[in-house]
């Protein structure tokens, strides 16, 4: 049924490559974290040292692979446009998410950046609907891009008249 | 028993002659307008002619609430002291409580000065605090639901809570203004003035549709209490699990009291001893085990009964002239609940599953400004209506929803087999855990030596007076865990068959329509034009099968209605048919576009 109907095009823009490198970051440094967790009991605790070093492997282990396989994979779906009426994104990697608002139900409109992100020049822009659904966030944008984005979504949903509910 | 803002002792400079924005509270969308008072040097928010202020009554209702909890208690303690021989300190409970009950109406006597409200041609204000002052203004097309309740405490004194939902979600508390307590007659008229807009442009059809039903001045009934329904209260899964409740509660008390709440009962009773007893139970279990049940059964039917009558009696739902739906329950405690009309987006047929099994239903409203902090509280508060007949919970939706032809009785799609699939695999995943699970029981009850048992025995004696549990489990061979896991199995595959029923969308001329679940189905109605965004998601098992879950966004109730594991071309024609030209731009057919879903376009910034 599904396969001759409809289908999602992806929105037209990938985030800025540089993305990569931070979401690499950001797993690696989980990844070394979660490892270092099992690592002391082993360090201090001579009988149990091989099962907690098993642990950490493990983990590790996984930890590395995400580290390798999610950023690209992620790069490869997280995508972003904007139209004159509407805002369209996806995300994700194992789990995708693909969100749509229509311009005249926007309410709101950030830009925000943690340490990390600054570190890689990058920039979220988040933009809330009168929805419990939570808002939607293109991230790692590059941070002039983001300001003009958030400018442009700002200009345009003023243009729009309504309390967006 | 205060208002949000009330009380902040940390606060430095008491007497600050300044009533200030709090910048958390007060509005965040329209920057009040220089309030009246803003800059006047207003001692304490004195009166100042419309500013009405809280009924002086109020400060009595909670004196006399605390008093009537704190006053016995007291009594007790006096009693307790002078029996166990201790007259000085017998003298302190009673004079203490006095202190504390007139601190407390002190207290909110301060308070009572304090709050002021009134309602202006176009904003809701109030000003609160003793120490620290806060301004909260509510434009009035911002109000969206206004629910008064007067608990049976507050309704001998004549009085009555407002509470003024606004549906804004900025931060917890932010979105409702609450006032306790003013007159009943106050309460209704703020009430009527908040919800009344004149030539608002959303309750313009009120007028012409409806006109066939009976109108007093009280408006146009929509629903209104049979006793009948009643007998629907006990229909839920809970029935047993509160009975058991009061059953553990009882256990629980006994165990307190270290076994002699049982033993003197027996002994007054004249009744043989635990050995005997159990000896006795377990020789007539065919007769025994039923009565227990109908025991547990009954004890739940009372308690859920008792529950209804109390939050349903009088229950009245009508739309009156203006649009407002209006929702009036309760026994000790009466509600009004007040919501306008075009904030009602939809409503919900919520049939639990042993509800639904005996054909009862319930409605609840899909509305802006009834939100509770989780999906759980916005259920609770949205509900429009007891337990009812099916047939007449989906007359009570189609006349709430104004509809010639009723959106829950639009024909709906089924989804794709490889959504029933997927619930297999869930079931399949529950089986082999229950075998799992069985293995290991069966194993322990194996390798089990007479002391374990012994231990056993002698910790559920402790537990309940008549130990039965050990000694049957100890008597069933090791195949009967086997059995449960084919029970446990067998379950899992009819629930897996029930929630793929359950499974629905269907699309009305104006309403969106949505079905879920198996343990509690919901059908939801949502205006299309309520539909502010869509969120698509799907897990890798989704995209293997080619499903997706296709939710609609909006402002009113749970804030996101989803249609799961839909077919992915079949969910996106039903949202691209719902809402066009939101979603249509983003659309492509595999014909024109022969690209798989790997491979991106290359169109870069």
């Amino acid at each position: 049924m599904s396969n001759d109907a409809l289908r999602l095009r992806p929105p037209n823009h990938r985030v800025d490559r540089r993305a990569v490198g931070w979401w690499t970051t950001q797993a690696l440094s989980v990844t070394v974290v979660l490892t270092a967790i099992p690592v002391v009991p082993a360090l201090i605790w001579e009988p149990v040292r091989f099962w907690f070093l098993v642990a950490a492997g493990v983990v590790g282990g996984i930890g590395l692979l995400i580290t390798l396989v999610m950023p690209q994979w992620r790069y490869r779906v997280h995508r972003w446009e904007i139209t004159d009426t509407a805002v369209y994104t996806s995300s994700g990697w194992l789990w995708q998410e693909w969100r749509v608002a229509p311009m005249s139900r926007i309410q709101t409109v950030d830009t925000a950046r943690g340490p990390l992100q600054r570190a890689f020049g990058l920039s979220s822009v988040t933009v809330t609907t009168a929805s419990a659904a939570g808002p939607i966030e293109i991230s790692g944008l590059d941070h002039t891009l983001a300001t003009e984005v958030a400018d442009q979504l700002t200009d345009s949903t003023e243009a729009v008249p309504g309390d967006a509910t | 028993m205060t208002s949000h803002d009330d009380h902040r002792p940390e606060e430095p400079v008491p007497n600050v002659a300044r009533p200030e924005a709090d910048p958390t509270t007060a509005d965040q969308h329209a920057p009040d307008p220089s309030p009246p008072g803003q800059d006047a040097p207003a001692e304490t928010g004195e009166p100042t002619g419309d500013w009405p202020g809280l009924s002086p009554l109020s400060v009595w209702a909670d004196t006399a609430i605390v008093a009537l909890f704190m006053v016995p208690t007291a009594i007790v303690a006096t009693v307790v002291l002078v029996v166990a021989d201790q007259p000085l300190w017998a003298l302190l409970p009673l004079p203490a409580t006095g202190a504390f009950i007139a601190l407390m109406t002190f207290l909110d006597m301060l308070r009572l000065r304090a709050v002021r409200y009134r309602v202006t041609a176009d904003r809701m204000e109030m000003r609160s605090g003793i120490i620290a002052k806060a301004y909260r203004s509510i434009p009035r097309e911002r109000v969206r639901s206004v629910d008064v309740a007067a608990p049976i405490y507050v309704r001998v004194f004549g009085l009555c809570t407002v509470t003024v939902g606004t549906g804004e979600k900025v931060g917890s508390g932010a979105d409702q203004l609450k006032l306790e307590f003013v007159t009943a007659e106050q309460g209704e008229r703020l009430r009527r003035e908040l919800l009344r807009r004149a030539g608002s442009a959303g309750t313009s059809r009120a007028p012409e549709e409806g006109e066939d039903e009976p109108v007093d001045e009280d408006g146009t009934e929509l629903a209104r209490l049979d006793p009948r329904w009643f007998a629907y209260a006990p229909a839920t899964t809970a029935t047993f699990g509160i009975g058991l409740g009061v059953i553990a509660a009882l256990l629980g008390a006994n165990a307190q009291s270290g076994g002699h709440g049982w033993a003197w009962i027996s002994e007054q009773a004249g009744l043989p001893g635990s050995q005997q007893m159990a000896d006795f139970v377990m020789s007539r279990l065919l007769l025994v085990v039923p009565l227990f049940l109908v025991g547990l059964l009954l004890s739940g039917v009372v308690i859920l009964l008792l529950a209804a009558v109390e939050t349903w009696w009088n229950y009245r739902l009508t739309r009156e002239s203006d649009g407002t739906v209006r929702l009036r329950r309760g026994l000790l405690t009466s509600v009004s609940l007040s919501v306008e009309g075009r904030r009602l987006n939809g409503v919900v047929l919520h049939e639990p599953f042993v509800l639904r099994s005996v054909r009862g239903a319930s409605i609840q409203a899909v509305a802006t400004g009834l939100e509770g902090g989780d999906d759980k509280k916005t259920s609770a508060k949205s509900r429009l209506s007891p337990a009812m007949p099916r047939s007449r919970a989906r007359a009570l939706g189609a006349a709430l929803m104004r509809q010639e032809r009723s959106p829950l009785d639009v024909p709906l799609a089924t989804h794709p087999r490889a959504a029933l699939r997927r619930r297999f695999t869930r079931a399949t995943f529950v089986t082999l855990a229950g075998v799992a699970l069985a293995g290991g029981l069966a194993w322990l009850h194996m390798v089990a030596t007479e002391s374990w048992w012994e231990l056993a025995r002698t910790i559920e004696e402790h537990v309940i007076p008549i130990p039965l549990v050990v000694e049957s489990v100890e008597a069933t061979p090791g195949w009967g865990w086997f059995s449960l896991a084919i029970v446990l199995g067998v379950l899992a595959f009819w629930y897996a068959v029930g929630s793929y029923r359950g499974l629905g969308h269907g699309l009305h001329p104006e309403y969106l329509v949505l079905r879920k679940g198996m343990g509690v189905r919901d059908t939801v109605t949502l205006e299309r034009s309520a539909v502010i965004g869509w969120r698509i998601t799907r897990s890798p098992f989704q995209r293997r099968l080619g499903l997706a879950d296709v939710s609609a966004t909006t402002a009113a109730g749970a804030g996101m209605y989803s249609a799961l594991d839909v077919g992915m071309g079949q969910g996106l024609a039903w949202a691209d048919e719902a809402v066009p030209e939101l979603l249509a731009p983003f659309l492509e057919r595999p014909e024109a576009n022969g690209e798989t879903e790997g491979s991106r376009p290359t169109l870069l910034p």
